[in-house]
């Protein structure tokens, strides 16, 4: 490709190399473009065709219609999936949020001993989903952990095999992990925020919490949707801690819809039902995405994108 | 990390230029008010709750399994004992550490380059139809969990016969890491003021030497923090090793983590070991690498 | 999409740094090595590393190359391997229903001709071990290893400590239940979260008080067979053993993999356990001296009051088998043919099984017993399998892996209370025949 250099080195280029050179740009988006629909759009139709058939994962792949649906949308476990697919994604968003929004309005403080603390944070963050799930697991183990060995009662419960519990423990890790990086995300955000907006709310006299309610709130609407958007969408991914931690269980009682899909296809060898559900795990997140950009109430993407 | 799966939604306020600053007009940021005790109590609980885990973590690796259930868990050991790390290490895991560096390598380096030069395309040729498209396309994969589309992803890497071997999981991370690494580098390179580039134009210069002379070098902090995030993602992946490998000399840490646990649970503190050992290289590179990817991330995320 | 799109991108893999690179884990690179997965878990795995370490020096030309998996890992990569073209050359396995999906999806080679020619390997095994290795009279798999009833454990230490007795009926358990717990100990270990584990009790509850004919009906795909009172009964009486508290805190998130499950019992954390006769070889290599110094106890499963079935039937595994993948090279299925003929229970495998603690399915292997430190238990093994009327297989190998799934999931909300018995009939008729 240096050829196209070369020769225009010195001075205006005549129109015939400029053509040539605007020639090159798309071809520098071909690589990422082949490694993107081979992996990743070419997947997305085929997941679309596999719930068209029948497959188990040894044999033929055959065309069955809607067979596949049919035993998936005709399952109790299908809406229970979904169902614990929402409630993870609620109730996560609903902890991480109001925690994050306050680590982060105290961390963009410019104290120094501040950003240590940010940095400690962001410990979680690194680490892997199954080493964090390994550990917890050992930790809330009600004969061996360390509730166990510190004799304490309370701490000895059957973390992972009530349901409710295994539930708020799957979302405790959840924000254990990442809360620090919302938090930072709102860090940013406040930083950003005009210090006049508190000078002229000083002026009337406004107290902390109402400074709090009246500006750096509002003003932290569109962090606030980028944050959710993170939270949301990622919820729907949270295979590997939940498939170490819980396996999906007690029973079904954390099995989200990847879980499921991946038990259904990998363990039960029915490709056809568990391509369905992962077409219904597409759905959503695209519903999810569109949701979210509606409620900022502009197409941020694509302004920004075509703007340039 | 849930990250990858983000649809990206962006501020149109710069943020990368702003922290220093203002850091003379912004003593009495909220802080006028006096001290924060809500904030404060809530930070120190927080740093309470993450460390608590880490530190009963780490001591535990050192106790031996005998004196582990005699003790109380959250002192140190009085006799520290290594012999749990040594089991690690005889378990193979300096061959899964091996096979996790090859695949992160592996995929990081061409995924943010073809990011980058796509990236570069994207916003260069911005008006051509094709680049539209492909950007488009991009975006999309930013609103789809993509492990939804692990099933077919199994078959083309059976077809592809590339099942159980190091590249079956090379390709799809960087086809999964393409999408957002071409948001967050389009967002910087379209930061570099259009004189620039005219200027390159004028000396004559092609657009692969405007790539490599000019976007690449201004915008180097956002490729480093691309980097650093998708060797992130890569090296924890579990879904893609579960999925498209099979023999234990294929494994990645993760992969071989949760082997090594279901195999001796009862051992806890080797199990926690094995945790401490894995983690150890993304701690090293977090000590050296925290400012960059700090910054970085709060400025990708909220750019 | 999938395939013809799948094999235009093959077409330009092969060009790739690593054609076919899959099969090169375990030695596939050179087609004169075989491939075999099995079980890890010891004693087990060592016994099997020896019998194909034994079988590479007396063969120096046609090798096998093994690889050892933990349980639950195991099933899911075996058929995932099998469906991705990889399989080993050598499948281990439990038989049955899951071995019907890779005749069905003609992954495994027909045995049949091969031991009309080795009639000799085929009359040292028991006979009864063939029925899980046919699949529409034809034999699919070679029978191996040894038989694994189910057994119910205790840990006498623990009953001397309460000053109780070993339970002779379903009443005598549900009285123990409260001894224990008020005694701090809990009265059952269950490594819950591998499901299988909680199988293995609605397998005797349903034999004992409904007889086998109940599953029977299952696995004949009669309509509603799960409807049987029967049913009902044995699901309930699990119920109420749950909410007695009859099981571990927590066993819902143990795993059997780990055999933190045992480690529960010799540590007298609990009392007793139900758990294949496999566990007697774990136990006694990582139990210190619980097994050598008699601390162990163990039974066939009571009987239930007023049931129908006979006290001396038992479920398990009849055997474990051992398929030839189809895909193999010509050669390899040579070698692993080779390796069933010479190495597999052979004098000395068939002594080192016996060694574990259990009984290999080989005709007379009792008169190898007597010398043998295990021999208390390993004549309880051979009296529980010769005497039973009915050995039935477990269930989730004897069904396909998709109603075994289902099964397995409800099952796991039975113990978990989220399911009434009923609702378990309702869920269970309505995959019936899937």
């Amino acid at each position: 490709m240096s050829t196209f250099t070369t020769p225009a080195r010195r001075g205006t280029p005549p129109p015939a190399a400029r053509k040539a050179r605007g020639g090159v740009l798309p071809w520098l988006a071909v690589p990422a473009l082949v490694l993107f629909v081979a992996f990743g759009v070419i997947p997305l139709i085929g997941v679309l065709f596999l719930s068209f058939t029948s497959w188990d994962g040894l044999g033929e792949i055959q065309l069955s219609g809607l067979t596949s649906w049919r035993a998936v949308l005709g399952d109790p476990n299908l809406l229970h999936s979904l169902w614990v697919t929402l409630l993870v994604m609620v109730v996560s968003w609903a902890v991480q949020t109001p925690a994050s929004i306050l680590l982060g309005v105290f961390l963009a403080g410019r104290q120094r001993y501040r950003a240590v603390l940010a940095v400690l944070y962001f410990i979680p963050l690194l680490l892997s989903q199954a080493a964090i799930a390994i550990a917890y697991k050992a930790l809330l183990d009600p004969n061996f952990g360390l509730g166990a060995g510190l004799h304490i009662d309370l701490l000895i419960q059957d973390w992972l095999g009530e349901p409710i519990l295994a539930f708020s423990v799957v979302i405790f890790v959840v924000s254990w992990q990442f809360i620090p990086f919302h938090s930072l995300i709102y860090q940013g955000g406040v930083r950003q925020i005009p210090q006049s907006l508190y000078e002229a709310a000083e002026i009337d006299g406004a107290g902390r919490v109402r400074k709090f309610f009246s500006i750096t709130l509002p003003q932290l609407k569109y962090t606030i949707i980028t944050s959710s958007t993170l939270m949301v969408v990622g919820s729907l991914t949270f295979f590997d801690l939940i498939f170490v931690l819980t396996a999906g269980g007690p029973a079904d009682a954390t099995r989200v819809l990847a879980l499921d899909m991946y038990k259904r296809g990998f363990q039960a060898s029915q490709m056809g039902p568990a391509s369905a559900i992962a077409v219904i795990l597409v759905l959503v997140g695209l519903a999810l995405a569109l949701l979210l950009r509606r409620l900022g109430g502009r197409d941020a993407n694509a302004s920004q994108m075509e703007g340039a | 990390m849930s990250l990858t799966q983000t649809t990206g939604i962006k501020r149109a306020e710069t943020l990368e230029s702003e922290p220093h600053g203002h850091r003379r007009k912004r003593r009495r940021r909220p802080g006028s008010d006096g001290p924060n005790w809500l904030g404060g109590a809530v930070s120190w609980l927080w740093l309470a709750i993450v460390i608590v885990p880490i530190y009963w973590i780490v001591i535990t690796s050192f106790k031996a399994q005998s004196s582990y259930y005699a003790t109380n868990p959250l002192l140190p050991p009085t006799e520290p004992t290594l012999a749990n790390y040594q089991m690690v290490v005889e378990s193979d895991f300096p061959l899964y550490f091996v096979n996790s560096l090859i695949v992160t390598v592996g995929a990081v380096i061409p995924a943010v380059a073809v990011s980058f030069m796509a990236a570069y395309a994207i916003v260069r040729g911005g008006g051509r139809r094709f680049l539209r498209g492909v950007n488009s396309l991009f975006l999309m994969g930013l609103a789809i969990p993509l492990q939804a589309t692990i099933i077919p992803v199994f078959l083309i890497i059976i077809r592809l016969h590339l099942y159980d071997s190091l590249l079956g999981l090379i390709l799809p991370s960087i086809a999964f890491a393409i999408p957002l690494s071409v948001l967050i580098l389009a967002n910087f390179i379209r930061d570099v003021p259009k004189e620039l580039f005219e200027s390159m134009r004028l000396d004559g210069a092609g657009e692969v030497a405007t790539l490599l002379r000019l976007a690449l070098p201004l915008t180097m902090p956002a490729v480093v923090t691309v980097t650093i995030y998708n060797a992130l993602t890569i090296w924890n992946g579990f879904l893609l090793p579960l999925v498209l490998t099979q023999s234990p000399d294929k494994r990645t840490l993760p992969l071989a983590l949760w082997s090594f646990q279901g195999q001796y649970s009862v051992n806890v503190p080797a199990v926690l070991a094995s945790v401490v050992l894995t983690s150890l290289p993304i701690l090293a590179m977090y000590i050296i690498g925290r400012r960059q990817l700090l910054s970085g991330l709060t400025a990708g995320f909220s750019k | 999409m999938g395939i013809p799109l799948g094999a235009a991108l093959a077409a330009c893999g092969t060009s790739g740094p690593t054609p076919a690179g899959g099969g090169a884990s375990s030695g596939g690179t050179a087609n004169n090595k075989a491939t075999y997965w099995f079980l890890s878990v010891q004693p087990q795995e060592g016994v099997r590393t020896r019998a194909v370490e034994r079988f590479n020096k007396a063969n120096p030309n046609g090798q096998i190359a093994f690889t050892a998996l933990q349980n639950d890992a195991y099933k899911t990569k075996i058929k995932t391997s099998i469906g991705a073209g990889q399989a080993p050359t050598i499948i281990w396995g439990w038989g049955g229903g899951t071995l019907r999906t890779y005749v069905q999806a003609g992954q495994v080679e027909d045995l049949t001709p091969w031991f009309e020619q080795n009639p000799a390997v085929k009359d040292r095994l028991f006979a009864s071990s063939f029925g899980a290795a046919t699949i529409d009279g034809k034999i699919y798999a070679m029978p191996a290893e040894t038989m694994q009833p189910i057994v119910l454990y205790y840990n006498k230490k623990v009953f001397d400590q309460v000053g109780v007795k070993p339970p002779e009926s379903w009443a005598d358990i549900m009285a123990l239940v409260p001894k224990f717990n008020a005694a701090g100990i809990a009265p059952f270990s269950l490594g819950g979260q591998s499901r299988w584990t909680n199988m293995m009790w609605l397998e005797f509850l349903f034999d004992r008080i409904g007889g086998p004919e109940v599953f029977q009906a299952v696995f004949d795909a009669k309509k509603d067979a799960w409807s049987n009172p029967a049913a009902l009964d044995a699901l309930t009486k699990l119920q109420e053993l749950v909410k007695a508290n009859g099981f571990i805190k927590g066993f819902s998130s143990i795993t059997a993999d780990s055999n933190a499950d045992q480690a529960l019992l010799y540590t007298g954390k609990a009392a007793m356990m139900l758990h294949g006769g496999w566990t007697y070889g774990s136990m006694k290599t990582d139990g210190g001296d619980f097994v050598s110094g008699g601390h162990l106890g163990y039974m066939n499963f009571p009987p239930v009051d007023g049931g129908k079935g006979d006290p001396s039937n038992t479920v398990g595994n009849p055997g474990q088998y051992l398929s030839i993948s189809s895909k193999a090279t010509p050669e390899q299925k040579e070698i692993a043919k080779k390796f069933f003929a010479t190495a597999v229970l052979n004098d000395e495998d068939v002594k080192e099984w016996a060694g574990t603690g259990a009984v290999p399915i080989v005709n007379g292997a009792d008169s190898a017993f007597a010398t043998s430190e295990d021999a208390d238990f390993l004549k309880f093994v051979y009296g529980i399998a010769s005497n039973a009327k009915t050995f039935a297989q477990s269930w989730d190998q004897a069904l396909s892996p998709a109603a075994a799934e289902v099964l397995l999931d409800n099952i796991a909300k039975l113990f978990q209370l989220s399911i009434t018995p009923q609702e378990f009939v309702t869920n269970m008729n309505a995959v019936i025949g899937s």
